[in-house]
């Protein structure tokens, strides 16, 4: 169920474009080192993708929005 | 069909009948009674409609015991369909007259509101989301257009709530778009897209596609599209198709627990099996 739900979202989050800021995977509490990996592999994807653009939609001026999307 | 329905109501086989009535050359939506039976000569079936079933819903809550009637078109027959789902009426107290609907090519002549496509301006064709596209076509704007299109949609959004007022499978006694946790109420304006993703959310499994919301819509905001999306990863991933049938389990797949029957899991992108 967890893997539809998390599919579920990608998907959604897919319209705008963030589907890859939501990761899952399945660590045993005995493999610490997959831990590590996994963990490191994301925060340094997350680091390349930047800042969370919606924000800057909340405050934007519409006309700036506009002028973006030409 | 209104002789019928007056014998219905005579009779005693409903014990109200949903249906419109012309006042002022207006169809209104309307409770047809025993008690005021000659009204059933004003009832009209025009383009004209709404979601009778969101008020046999309210009727039920206040009596579970009553036997409606009502004027049905396909949508209102998916509506009902996944009320009986989740329990907020019962498939035995309702009982409906079929109703003109949408147009096909079987089909030229039909009575809905919603035949006639607003026309979309050139600017919102050009920045936003023309509401007439296919939900591919939507899908097929890169990420970054994609968003820029979408959230030029939602910024519009004046928060008049007439989406959820107007939608059929809204019964929530609480609702999360009431909930200042979860989408901060106060403000005028919504925090998007949260508003609008919570939305649709809810509306997997849900939404069977009336287009109602849209139609209410002052905004004009392509709500149709979106959850038509949600609904398809519910068909893709559950394989759950909303409102074609009353005996499904509710689609749920928030909270702890689980309804849905588990379903062998489709090859997905992005995901780690």
């Amino acid at each position: 169920m967890t893997i539809k739900r998390i599919t579920f979202l990608q998907e959604l989050l897919g319209l705008f474009g963030l589907q890859e800021r939501v990761h899952l995977a399945w660590i045993s509490s005995a493999e610490a080192q997959k831990f590590v990996e996994v963990v490191t592999a994301f925060t340094e994807k997350i680091k390349s993708l930047g800042p969370n653009p919606l924000p800057a939609y909340r405050d934007a001026p519409r006309a700036a929005l506009a002028a973006a999307a030409h | 069909m209104k002789e019928q329905i007056k014998s219905w109501l005579e009779q005693g086989t409903v014990d109200v009948f949903l249906g419109y009535r012309e006042v002022d050359h207006h169809p209104i939506p309307w409770c047809f009674t025993q008690e005021a039976i000659e009204e059933v000569d004003d009832l009209v079936v025009s383009p004209a409609r709404y979601s009778l079933e969101k008020i046999a819903t309210h009727m039920a809550a206040e009596d579970p015991d009553i036997r409606i009637g009502m004027l049905a078109r396909d949508c209102n027959n998916r509506a009902l369909n996944v009320l009986y789902v989740w329990n907020q009426l019962r498939p035995e107290q309702v009982v409906t007259v079929e109703a003109n609907c949408c147009p096909s090519p079987l089909k030229e002549h039909a009575d809905c509101s919603y035949l006639e496509p607003g026309t979309v301006g050139a600017y919102k064709k050009a920045v936003g989301i023309d509401n007439h596209l296919r939900l591919e076509a939507v899908e097929a704007y890169g990420p970054e257009e994609g968003r820029n299109r979408w959230m030029y949609e939602f910024q519009k959004c004046i928060k008049c709530y007439g989406c959820r007022n107007i939608c059929p499978v809204c019964f929530c006694r609480e609702c999360s778009l009431d909930h200042d946790d979860l989408v901060g109420t106060g403000p005028l304006l919504p925090d998007i897209p949260i508003f609008h993703l919570v939305r649709a959310v809810h509306m997997a499994g849900r939404c069977i596609d009336c287009g109602l919301c849209e139609d209410a819509c002052p905004m004009d905001i392509p709500l149709r599209l979106l959850y038509q999306k949600v609904n398809r990863i519910a068909m893709d991933l559950f394989d759950y198709r909303t409102g074609t049938s009353g005996d499904q389990p509710p689609f749920s797949i928030l909270g702890d627990r689980v309804t849905l029957e588990p379903k062998p899991i489709q090859p997905v992108t992005g995901a780690e099996a």
